[in-house]
């Protein structure tokens, strides 16, 4: 089969942080499954992104949801006209042809869906498809990515022992101001000094993790904020409703947060 | 003339009587009773009778008979006192109060103040009951305390004065309880500002309050000690949004000299004028820095610096310009001081902080030199947003000598004087509270009202001795709640790792059924199945949908506290091993609150069979709020524990909940003792037994035990799965949240 709609076409953006392009490399060229840790909107997906279109593999993306079954994940019978079609799943198209599986969020799913990618991440590299009778050992090329949010899911549903042990982890955080205002400059198209105010703001928001909100701005919002004000809306207004109003509901944290904006505010 | 009286008051007293018992059980409706004759007993007068029934009608709807009992317990004082007529308005004038402060400790200190008042100015107990509306106008406890001791104080014996005071003639007494309309007090402000200050700088702030005094013209400015920022309670004269503005300004500002500020000044020999220059060069570097790095608090602080050329030449108004000129460089001033100021400032460095002690002792010297009036006593600290200035200076071990100095012995003596003062007035409270039990909110026996008796087993002799423990209920001991909110606050990451714990399990949470007869989406499995049962001429399964259902738990618990005398104990931290269980306790209350839980806090202590002491904390059908974390900041260590007497109660209170499940979870932090049982194992068989009887009756129990101790007793009474040790005793918190977590999980 041709995997060719799944190949990433041109590089997508992405300014490394840290040593998580060799780390990724290296996984890769062992074929050792890959955790991708980090808060929401820092680039976990971005960098896989760039990452399968460095190596020049295809990317297969799921979302992982709280129904989804391991059947969505592997494949299932259909029914046509001349009777019963197998239907690969996602994890089997990418296993049988050699992509990059990367499953988000995948602390989403429930616990008895994610134990099938087991004999995928260890020495075996196989995918058993049991209503199938098949057992599809893995292509050459194909390597499994996983991605969660270790502050953002609860501890009720963390990811099972026996599965995190299986990865080799890469772990994100929010880059360093400088290099955070030149990735929003580059994605937003606003210019320097505003990207430099919108960082200001995203760290006073940060700093009110665990003491009113669960985690602060993420790049993403800071992009799209100056998005907004690219668009023509004013800066305040951009940062109101691309950052405040998302963030947070209560109405104490939201003017504290609103005020202290104002103070990044030139 | 007697037998009359009571034949007029009956019906009253039964309608009240009726009205109550929709709230109350039988003892607390006997308590009440027995407030009624203890009230009757003092020739309180049949109108003061009639005004307890109708502030008792009034007060039941909170559902607390404690403060209907300490209600009748003052009046039957301030009767004694004071007289019939003065208990009878303090009465009437009690919904009043209770509007403004609720049931909490507030109300117990109002009482404090009325029994004060009957004491020692008896006929102005009166006047001010009947204008209790307007006197307590400012809204909180401190300010009326204040009015009470400042109307004594002012009289200084004279009685036409105090009358003249408490009925609101006097001018003084006018003064104080005026309340601007729509000013924003501290507490009100409280929780936008910790957030507005820890995302500015990422460091939580400790804020505190001080009682404005209203006797002083100006003013007081906010000020530092050590990390604590202290502000007023109400800025007076400004409302609304403009009062939260300067708030705001005046924290910003005190926070950036404790982030970006570093050592104490040494005082050295400086003069008054010269520290007083020394500070606001301090304070112009230090907003200087900040605004580098915040460039929009320029506009919270500009508009405070309203300083203008015009106007006489005196030392304040040439620092309030100066300020000015330091802060606004667009600011004009052709003052030959001023611009030079200006000058040394811009030329200086500012990140060092010797720069402000230099420019402030030079600019000192030259003001000196211009002879220019400044008066120590008078000055104070322009804009209105900045500190005192105090908090930036070290005076050394033995404090200041000579009249050089006068400015910090001024302030150092301000200071002294409020610490001794609030010493001075806790150390009375506590008297008063020792001397008569009136203003605590405790039942007419000092050992508490018995609420039920329970049998206990007789391991020794094989046999069940019928009604042989007396349980009393000992009504809370209120303190602060605010300690425990600052210790949630010290204990955040646990928090937050709890508070995803809850979202985990948020009720209400939608979960899919497959293979559903009905439902809004067909289920692609079982369609494929019915299909191909179908074609191979079998009979297809109709169940082909998917709905969905709500998450629904039907669950109570009660937590059972042990606060016997070996909570008391150090542990290593400094802290006792009563305050772990409270920390440990409020943080997963908070978290069974946002659950919406239905719980209950009960703690323990025993003093032989006779006394064994409950104290709740939080009733099941109570709400989980300040009145209850003011509760559990009281509890206090001491006595034995008697296990078995305790889980009995526990499970009858339990037991009237209508929830499927049921748990009773202990925190212990050893083997039941009492006083009066020698072998501690007959206690053990004893609580052994009633929690089988729990477990019979449908409910699970569970012990947590603390330390190294306990622990094969503990397996014994609840069993082995149902035990959980913590031998290090810092880590309760967790582990009982996370215990909780997982006994209630779906």
């Amino acid at each position: 089969m041709n995997l060719d709609p799944y190949r990433i076409a041109s590089e997508p953006y992405y300014e490394p942080l840290g040593h998580e392009i060799e780390a990724f490399k290296a996984a890769y060229a062992e074929r050792l499954p890959v955790m991708l840790k980090g808060p929401t909107g820092c680039g976990k997906t971005r960098f896989v992104e760039h990452m399968a279109w460095l190596l020049g593999k295809p990317l297969i993306t799921v979302a992982a949801h709280e129904d989804m079954t391991a059947a969505d994940l592997a494949g299932r019978y259909l029914l046509e006209p001349s009777g019963t079609v197998w239907h690969d799943g996602p994890l089997a198209l990418a296993v049988r042809f050699g992509a990059i599986c990367y499953l988000d969020e995948i602390v989403e799913a429930r616990q008895d869906t994610t134990v099938v990618i087991h004999p995928l991440t260890d020495t075996r590299r196989i995918l058993p498809l049991e209503k199938r009778g098949e057992i599809v050992p893995a292509h050459a090329d194909f390597q499994l990515t996983i991605s969660y949010n270790p502050g953002y899911q609860s501890a009720v549903k963390d990811l099972k022992e026996s599965t995190k042990q299986r990865f080799v982890a890469i772990d994100f955080g929010y880059p360093p101001p400088a290099t955070e205002a030149a990735i929003v400059v580059r994605e937003s198209g606003t210019d320097n000094d505003l990207a430099a105010v919108l960082v200001a703001i995203a760290q006073r928001s940060r700093n009110l993790q665990g003491h009113g909100l669960d985690e602060g701005a993420s790049t993403r919002m800071l992009i799209h904020a100056g998005r907004m004000v690219r668009a023509g809306l004013p800066l305040e207004a951009a940062v109101q409703s691309s950052i405040v109003l998302p963030i947070t509901d209560n109405p104490d944290i939201r003017s504290a947060l609103s005020d202290a904006i104002q103070a990044c505010l030139p | 003339m007697l037998m009359r009286q009571r034949e007029v008051l009956r019906p009253i007293f039964r309608a009240a009587w009726d009205d109550l018992s929709h709230h109350f059980d039988a003892t607390e409706l006997e308590a009440w009773a027995g407030a009624v004759l203890q009230l009757a007993n003092v020739n309180a007068g049949p109108t003061c009778l009639i005004a307890y029934w109708e502030a008792s009608k009034d007060g039941a709807a909170r559902e607390e008979i404690a403060p209907l009992l300490a209600a009748a317990q003052v009046a039957t004082d301030i009767c004694r006192n004071a007289g019939a007529r003065a208990a009878t308005s303090a009465l009437k004038a009690l919904p009043v109060a209770a509007r403004a402060f609720g049931n909490g400790p507030a109300l117990a200190r109002w009482w404090r103040a009325m029994d004060l008042l009957a004491r020692q100015a008896e006929e102005s107990v009166e006047p001010v009951a009947t204008r209790m509306n307007e006197v307590l106008a400012p809204g909180t406890i401190d300010a009326f305390e204040n009015f009470v001791s400042a109307g004594l104080r002012a009289a200084s014996g004279n009685k036409a004065r105090r009358i003249a005071f408490f009925s609101l003639e006097d001018e003084l007494a006018r003064r104080m309880i005026a309340r601007d309309l729509g000013s924003v007090t501290f507490p009100e402000a409280e929780v936008e500002l910790k957030a507005f200050l820890t995302a500015l700088w990422g460091r939580p702030p400790l804020l505190r309050s001080f009682p404005t005094d209203n006797n002083q013209l100006a003013q007081r400015r906010a000020s530092i000690a050590g990390p604590v920022i202290r502000l007023p309670e109400v800025y007076r004269g400004v409302q609304g949004d403009a009062a939260r503005e300067l708030f705001r300004a005046a924290a910003a500002h005190a926070q950036a000299h404790l982030v970006l500020g570093q050592d104490l000044f040494p005082v050295g020999t400086l003069k008054p004028l010269q520290i007083a220059l020394v500070n606001l060069i301090e304070d112009a570097r230090i907003e200087t820095l900040a605004m580098r790095q915040l460039p929009g608090l320029r506009r919270l602080w500009a508009p405070y610096h309203i300083a203008s050329p015009s106007g006489v030449v005196s030392a304040p108004t040439q620092l309030a310009r100066l300020a000015r000129a330091l802060f606004d460089p667009a600011y004009v001033d052709d003052d030959a001081f001023v611009a030079k100021g200006r000058a040394m400032f811009l030329a200086s460095r500012i990140g060092d902080p010797a720069t402000s002690r230099e420019i402030g002792m030079l600019l000192g010297n030259d003001l000196g030199q211009m002879r220019v009036q400044f008066n120590v006593k008078t000055y104070v600290v322009e804009p209105v947003y900045r500190d005192d200035g105090l908090g930036l200076w070290d005076f050394g071990e033995n404090g200041p000598l000579g009249e050089v100095v006068e400015l910090p012995i001024e302030a150092v003596k301000v200071e002294q004087r409020e610490a001794g003062e609030t010493e001075e007035a806790t150390g009375e409270r506590e008297g008063e509270r020792a001397e008569f039990g009136g203003a605590r909110p405790v039942a007419p026996d000092q050992r508490g009202v018995v609420i039920a008796k329970y049998p206990e087993w007789d391991s020794a002799r094989g046999i069940e001795r019928p009604e042989w423990t007396v349980v009393r209920e000992v009504a809370a001991r209120l303190d602060e709640p605010r300690m425990i909110e600052e210790a949630l606050d010290r204990a955040h990451v646990l928090r937050s790792r709890i508070g995803r714990l809850i979202r985990g399990v948020r009720i209400g949470r939608k979960i899919r059924l497959g293979r559903q007869h009905e439902g809004h989406d067909l289920d692609i499995d079982a369609v494929l199945d019915a299909g191909i049962a179908l074609r191979t001429g079998r009979e297809p399964d109709p169940r082909i949908f998917r709905s969905s259902t709500s998450v629904y738990r039907d669950l109570s618990v009660l937590l059972l506290i042990d606060v016997s005398e070996s909570t008391s104990d150090r542990l290593a931290s400094g802290s006792t091993i009563l305050d772990v269980e409270r920390l440990a306790v409020s943080i997963l209350a908070e978290a069974m609150g946002k659950l919406g839980d239905t719980f209950s806090l009960l703690a323990f202590a025993s003093d032989g069979r006779e006394d064994v002491k409950m104290t709740s904390i939080k009733s099941f059908d109570e709400l989980y709020d300040r009145a209850c974390k003011a509760r559990l900041a009281g509890l206090s260590s001491g006595l034995s524990t008697r296990l078995g007497a305790a889980l009995r109660h526990a499970g009858r209170v339990i037991g009237g909940t209508v929830s499927a499940r049921k748990l009773v979870i202990v925190l212990t932090d050893g083997e039941p003792s009492d006083i009066d049982v020698s072998d501690p194992l007959a206690l053990v068989e004893d609580a052994r037994r009633a929690a089988i009887g729990l477990h019979t009756a449908g409910i699970d129990a569970y012990g947590v035990v603390l330390g190294q101790a306990g622990g094969s007793s503990a397996s014994r009474i609840f069993r082995r799965g149902k035990t959980m040790m913590v031998h290090r005793v810092e880590d309760l918190p967790n582990r009982l949240s996370e215990l909780y977590f997982r006994l209630a999980r779906l």
